[in-house]
């Protein structure tokens, strides 16, 4: 297990942007990896698995807490600058804790914001592609998607994270 | 056999990116600025993805994991 637990921590807490929380997910993943062994198929590729376990997991706890997306920017469905601005993160409303303090410099380089201003479903695949180096065929398997689905979600995540990266240098 | 004056697609812009796009494609990067241009923003967004750190979670995260997993007693029970 030990194996798994950064790279599996990392996409979660990548995902949902809070230490606290992620780690809370990586475990609940790893009790259901751990006791649901049984059901494990083994022509699936085990890593494959947990992570499919571990994304479905962060992406429940968006939908349920209507955050689909942490952007810094608002909801992407926002269309008028007031729901812009009720969507948006507001940084600075609260004193900063000690916690706090650690993820921003851990998710506060620009590419990390970059990352979390992309749609959750964005965001697992390219994770997974080009952190965990994973396959399309292996990101389709893992997320139950189409694999035409996963070369989209990736390529459009490319673009939208080089429009993030170049504004910002402009 | 695919002709060198073919601009790049976007699956090929990735395989270069990583250094994996045959040489015979490759080439066509030489006399094309625009693929060339594309390819380059590719390079440098792919580069800072995979750059990105690992995070560990906190002291003890695997007792505390291990503190709720089942194990099988001889008898076929489940003990926490």
């Amino acid at each position: 297990m030990r194996r798994y637990e950064r790279p599996v921590f990392s996409l979660l807490y990548r995902m949902v942007r809070d230490r606290a929380l992620a780690e809370d997910l990586a475990q609940e993943t790893f009790v259901k990896v751990l006791n649901g062994i049984k059901s494990y198929r083994p022509e699936f590729k085990f890593s494959s698995w947990i992570f499919k376990i571990a994304n479905n997991a962060a992406i429940d706890h968006l939908r349920r807490k209507s955050i689909d997306t942490l952007s810094l920017d608002g909801a992407p469905s926002a269309e008028t600058p007031e729901q812009v601005r009720a969507t948006s993160l507001q940084l600075g409303d609260r004193a900063e804790s000690p916690l706090d303090e650690v993820e921003n410099r851990e998710l506060g380089t620009a590419i990390e914001r970059a990352i979390a201003r992309l749609r959750p479903e964005y965001r697992s695949c390219i994770l997974l592609r080009h952190v965990e180096g994973y396959s399309y065929e292996e990101i389709a398997d893992t997320l139950d998607l189409p694999l035409g689905t996963v070369k989209t979600y990736i390529h459009r995540a490319r673009n939208e994270l080089r429009g993030y990266l170049e504004d910002r240098r402009e | 056999m695919t002709d060198i004056s073919m601009h790049l697609t976007t699956d090929e812009i990735e395989l270069w990116a990583q250094g994996l796009l045959p040489a015979a494609r490759a080439m066509h990067l030489a006399d094309c600025s625009l693929c060339r241009v594309e390819a380059e923003r590719e390079r440098k967004v792919i580069l800072e993805l995979v750059q990105l750190p690992k995070f560990a979670p906190s002291a003890g995260f695997g007792d505390r994991v291990m503190a709720q997993v089942k194990i099988a007693t001889p008898s076929g029970d489940w003990t926490p």
